[in-house]
């Protein structure tokens, strides 16, 4: 016996070794009674226009998405390989930190020669901005590290000496970014000091003998902290300081200092450290930057808002300090549109490699020796999926009207920008988490594979409900501005104007109280029902406001005591901003079936939102009943859907090669090989 | 009869047998071939499909004249049924269960490429030349070409989409557009070994091809060695950044190949440049299937001739006329706008009855191990 298991060993090991393929015969053999894999596109079939609806979601600049998605699979920098027949293109996450490091600056590099980045700095106007954000966008499909790295140079780095510099500084340095001749970060995070930007302690002073700025880390706690590309790469930084004048602190300004000469070597009177190994975005290099005494010429300081005159006096266009910070971070909104664009993205991976793996993967037969059930012909694996795939739906549309706005911005459309961009990068950031996570879940152990992407997405993006904002902060802005506007509507007696609150000039909804199928479904009703927790949350939140003033509290203070009012008020407010782009969306089209299938899409998410919202119960806007049909029709949505998923993750015009093994023939993926 | 079929044991060779016209294939032959090769594939004693062309052609392309002809009589639906006959075997050929070897000791363009490059193999010898002339022709990389030429390593494909630029058998070998390179003297005996395969597993096939095969010398002046200009160049986003990183690199270091290379992009149809460079863009994201659809509409806006008539002026000049000067319509690149460009994607509206190719599925399986491995 034991004799016998030897043999057998080592004749196993022997064929290991002679990499000898099984005998032929056998091989047909086992395959009649093996799992076949049968691609999801055999037994689906489109029941509508899937170009058509990849023009909707991608929304602009479709020949430039595949151009540069072509330009990293032919290149072997990013690390292609074959799976069960098919090309795939995704970094090797298993390298070291530093090897990933290395592979991000190179594929930057192989972008940069291919022209991917030219106009990005030096062109104007939404056309040139629209495809500069369709490319990153594609760059995050790839790699969330090279898109931040990509992102700290252009967007920080470049867009700060854009709006906060003035003409010598775009002259000095526009073009070299452009060209990476200089390799810019940005230094505004301290560990110290986040979110809360106007507490750093960073100080700048001024020295009109040498006319220079003479820039000091105080205390260890003011060191610059997860600075993108100030660990390896970086040549220069934005610096983001207190500056005092004559003693006088005239609040934070942004400079420009070099860290690095050309050949990468630490400057004088900087610090560099790394900030070590992160459960994501390895690529990125976040480094820490300490300042001892560094003196740069007095023109560095990005003077487009304040400047200061070779003898030492400030000078600002605005006075009122409050606004001088609000003009200086005006800007920075480009980081929380793309951030959103991003995370939708990330949702749209994670989603189309867990429906097209539970369109081919089965599990358990309902009768006996009967065939094993398909994935998504569960009726609880349609629920798991199906509504996190029209919210993704919703808020693709919601991140194109986001860049929409943004391109388009005047200085009267600042206010909308930060409040909108500021919900909709909370809401999405937090909907690509919850999607990935579902969706690591729901293809089972092979979730968990880095090469099947789900789950390593997690990691990649789980900074995204933190930088540019902390989610919640965000959140609280979002309800303090609806609480300005509605006390400076209330006061002036003037109608709502902007930010979607136009609703609030005419009478209150009154809902039915028996809820039909086509009543759910109809978007009068379901815009009634956004309308009307908005508008009721916004007024208890003003109203316990104002009770807690009345108390003595001071109006901060009551805003930290209503958190969970302005909580659900921030969500109903970005749900219903994001349920309005879907509506317009499905409005600009044509009779047909692109159109219908948006529909339920577009009732699923607002059906979906409404489920899973206590506060409809809590504040009595549906009764009990109500509630119970809503949760019926979700589950009749999910049936009706289950036909199109395919066709739905298919026009998320992603390239299989930007999917995973998983999504694809899996079983051949997976098959014995010699290699 | 224009395709000979031999029988030998469980090989069946298929001679294209159209010599004069170097095995240009036409309505008949692409029928032919479609009835041959379902037919095989339920055939369980067929194991494996040679094909090959007689003279001194493998196939040099489609026979585009009689089709120009229903274009010009107004009779384009006629013109369509052609492309989609073919493409269809073309798809029949990319999803094939049963191997399917290419001999191509010859010329090999256009349709020729169609009928054997999605084979799983394809056998280049010293007298090969292979070239996708279509854009000289005012038409564009068509018969899936779409989705093989996108495959070829960095951006050859574009370079050999664009330019029509000819390929010898070595250079075939070293881009992957043929498996194997055997001297046309060992095709004898090569045929001989074939016929002997008594299983449908490639790796046999494999197996004996290997054994004849030779790795020759890439010439010195091969443009194979220019791969790192034309991934420079050919990457570029648009035709016309194309043809000025080339006019750079002419600037820096001027030699024939870039002023050749220059010169036949700016001889051709600048409609037919834009959309195939859009279409190998497209084609390497999409599957073969994908890729023949779409090709398919195009081929259709090609033929109904609203949007440009090039095909028309560049078969008279190329092919009846032979003054080898056609007149271009639109005449620039900067005309040839996006929006134009766009339109040969859409489908062909207000046409009566037009309908998309339709591919019928195909479990292709077993066909993924067999497949074209590009």
């Amino acid at each position: 016996m034991s004799d016998n298991r030897a043999l057998r060993r080592a004749h196993v090991l022997a064929n290991h070794i002679l990499q000898s393929t099984p005998p032929s015969s056998n091989l047909s053999l086992t395959r009649e009674v093996c799992l076949q894999y049968s691609p999801p596109e055999l037994n689906e079939s489109y029941g509508f226009d899937v170009k058509e609806m990849r023009k909707l979601l991608d929304g602009h600049n479709l020949v430039d998405r595949d151009w540069i998605y072509g330009l990293m699979m032919q290149s072997n920098l990013f690390n292609r390989k074959e799976r069960g027949g098919k090309i795939f293109v995704s970094p090797d996450y298993n390298q070291t930190m530093e090897q990933q490091r290395e592979i991000t600056m190179k594929r930057i590099w192989y972008l940069l020669e291919h022209g991917v980045f030219k106009g990005w700095l030096t062109e104007t106007g939404p056309e040139a901005e629209l495809r500069k954000l369709a490319l990153l966008e594609v760059c995050g499909i790839y790699d969330h590290s090279v898109s931040i790295k990509v992102g700290v140079h252009f967007f920080l780095w470049g867009n700060a000496v854009k709006f906060f510099g003035t003409k010598r500084h775009h002259e000095k340095w526009l073009k070299n970014t452009e060209d990476y001749v200089v390799k810019g970060c940005f230094a505004m995070t301290e560990l110290g000091h986040g979110s809360n930007v106007r507490g750093i302690e960073t100080v700048t002073t001024y020295d009109p003998t040498t006319e220079e700025f003479v820039i000091n880390t105080p205390c260890e706690s003011a060191q610059k902290y997860w600075i993108g590309g100030a660990a390896n790469h970086a040549t220069h930084t934005i610096v983001f300081s207190q500056l005092q004048i004559n003693g006088t602190n005239q609040g934070v300004h942004a400079f420009i200092a070099q860290i690095r000469d050309e050949d990468g070597n630490i400057c004088p009177n900087i610090r560099l450290a790394d900030c070590g190994h992160k459960i994501g975005l390895n690529g990125v290099d976040n480094g820490r930057i300490w300042f001892d005494n560094l003196r740069i010429p007095r023109e560095n300081l990005l003077n487009a808002v304040a400047d200061v005159s070779s003898d030492g006096k400030y000078v600002s266009s605005i006075k009122d300090p409050d606004q001088r910070f609000g003009a200086f971070m005006a800007p920075l909104t480009s980081g929380r549109v793309t951030i959103a664009s991003s995370a939708i993205y990330s949702a749209k991976v994670g989603l189309a490699i867990a429906i097209r793996y539970s369109l081919s993967r089965r599990a358990f037969s309902v009768t006996a020796n009967g065939p094993e059930v398909l994935l998504l012909d569960y009726p609880s694996h349609q629920r798991r999926l199906l509504p996190l795939l029209a919210k993704t739906y919703a808020m693709s549309f919601a991140a194109n009207e986001l860049k929409m706005i943004y391109v388009k911005r005047t200085p009267e459309t600042n206010k909308a920008i930060h409040v909108v961009s500021s919900g909709f990068k909370a809401v999405l950031t937090w909907h690509n988490m919850h999607t990935l996570q579902e969706c690591r879940e729901a293809v089972g152990g092979q979730g968990v594979k880095t090469e099947n992407l789900v789950g390593q997405l997690k990691g990649e993006f789980d900074v995204q409900t933190t930088f540019e904002g902390d989610n919640n902060v965000l959140m609280q802005q979002v309800s303090k501005a609806l609480f300005a506007e509605y006390v400076s509507c209330k006061k002036r007696n003037k109608p709502f104007k902007g930010l979607g609150l136009e609703h609030m000039n005419s009478p209150r909804p009154v809902l039915p109280t028996q809820l039909t199928s086509s009543t759910l479904r109809c978007s009068q009703f379901q815009t009634n029902v956004f309308c009307l927790r908005e508008r009721d949350l916004l007024e208890r939140f003003t109203s316990e406001v104002a009770q807690l003033q009345g108390r003595g509290e001071s109006r901060e203070f009551s805003f930290l005591l209503s958190h969970q009012l302005a909580e659900d008020l921030g969500k109903a407010f970005t749900e219903k901003a994001i349920l309005q782009t879907i509506l317009d969306a499905e409005a600009k089209l044509p009779a047909g079936s692109v159109k219908d299938v948006l529909g339920l899409v577009r009732s699923m998410y607002a059906l979906i939102s409404l489920e899973e919202d206590p506060s409809l119960l809590r504040y009595g806007y549906l009764s009990q009943d109500n509630v119970g049909d809503v949760r019926r029709e979700v589950s009749k949505l999910c049936g009706e859907l289950r036909p199109h998923a395919l066709a739905l993750v298919t026009s998320f015009g992603i390239p299989d090669s930007f999917l995973s093994p998983i999504a694809f023939n899996w079983v051949e993926a997976n098959a014995w090989s010699p290699v | 009869s224009q395709v000979l079929v031999e029988e030998k044991s469980s090989v069946r060779i298929l001679t294209l047998n159209r010599p004069k016209q170097l095995n240009a294939l036409c309505f008949n032959m692409i029928s032919r071939l479609f009835q041959l090769f379902l037919a095989y594939e339920e055939d369980p004693s067929v194991k494996l499909v040679i094909l090959k062309g007689q003279g001194r052609a493998f196939c040099a392309g489609g026979d585009v004249p009689p089709v120009v002809n229903n274009m010009v009589q107004g009779k384009w639906r006629l013109g369509a049924d052609f492309f989609r006959d073919q493409y269809t075997l073309n798809y029949v050929m990319a999803t094939y269960s049963k191997a399917q070897v290419s001999i191509l000791n010859g010329i090999v363009m256009g349709a020729g490429a169609g009928a054997s490059i999605h084979g799983r193999f394809r056998i280049a010898t010293e007298n090969t030349v292979f070239a996708m002339p279509e854009t000289a022709l005012g038409l564009f990389p068509d018969v899936g070409a779409s989705y093989f030429l996108s495959r070829l390593p960095g951006f050859f494909g574009e370079y050999v989409g664009l330019t029509g630029a000819r390929l010898d058998g070595a250079e075939m070998l070293a881009c992957g557009l043929a498996t194997h390179f055997v001297p046309s003297s060992r095709l004898t005996a090569l045929e001989a070994d074939l016929c002997k395969v008594g299983t449908s597993d490639p790796s046999f096939v494999s197996t004996i091809l290997d054994a004849y095969t030779q790795h020759p010398h890439l010439k010195q002046k091969s443009l194979y060695h220019r791969l790192d200009v034309i991934d420079r160049c050919f990457s570029r986003r648009t035709v016309e950044e194309i043809i000025s990183a080339l006019e750079r690199e002419a600037t820096q270091e001027p030699d024939d190949w870039i002023l050749t290379t220059i010169r036949a992009l700016k001889k051709s149809s600048p409609s037919s440049l834009k959309i195939s460079l859009r279409s190998i863009r497209e084609g390497r994201l999409q599957g073969v299937g994908q890729c023949l659809i779409r090709e398919y509409k195009m081929v259709c806006h090609v033929m109904k001739g609203d949007l440009s008539k090039d095909l028309v002026e560049g078969c008279r000049a190329i092919l009846i006329d032979k003054d080898r000067n056609p007149k271009w319509n639109p005449k620039r690149l900067e005309d040839m706008k996006d929006n134009i460009v766009d339109q040969y994607f859409e489908r062909v509206e207000e046409e009566e009855r037009w309908e998309d190719l339709k591919l019928s599925p195909r479990n292709n399986l077993r066909a993924s191990k067999i497949a074209a491995k590009l």
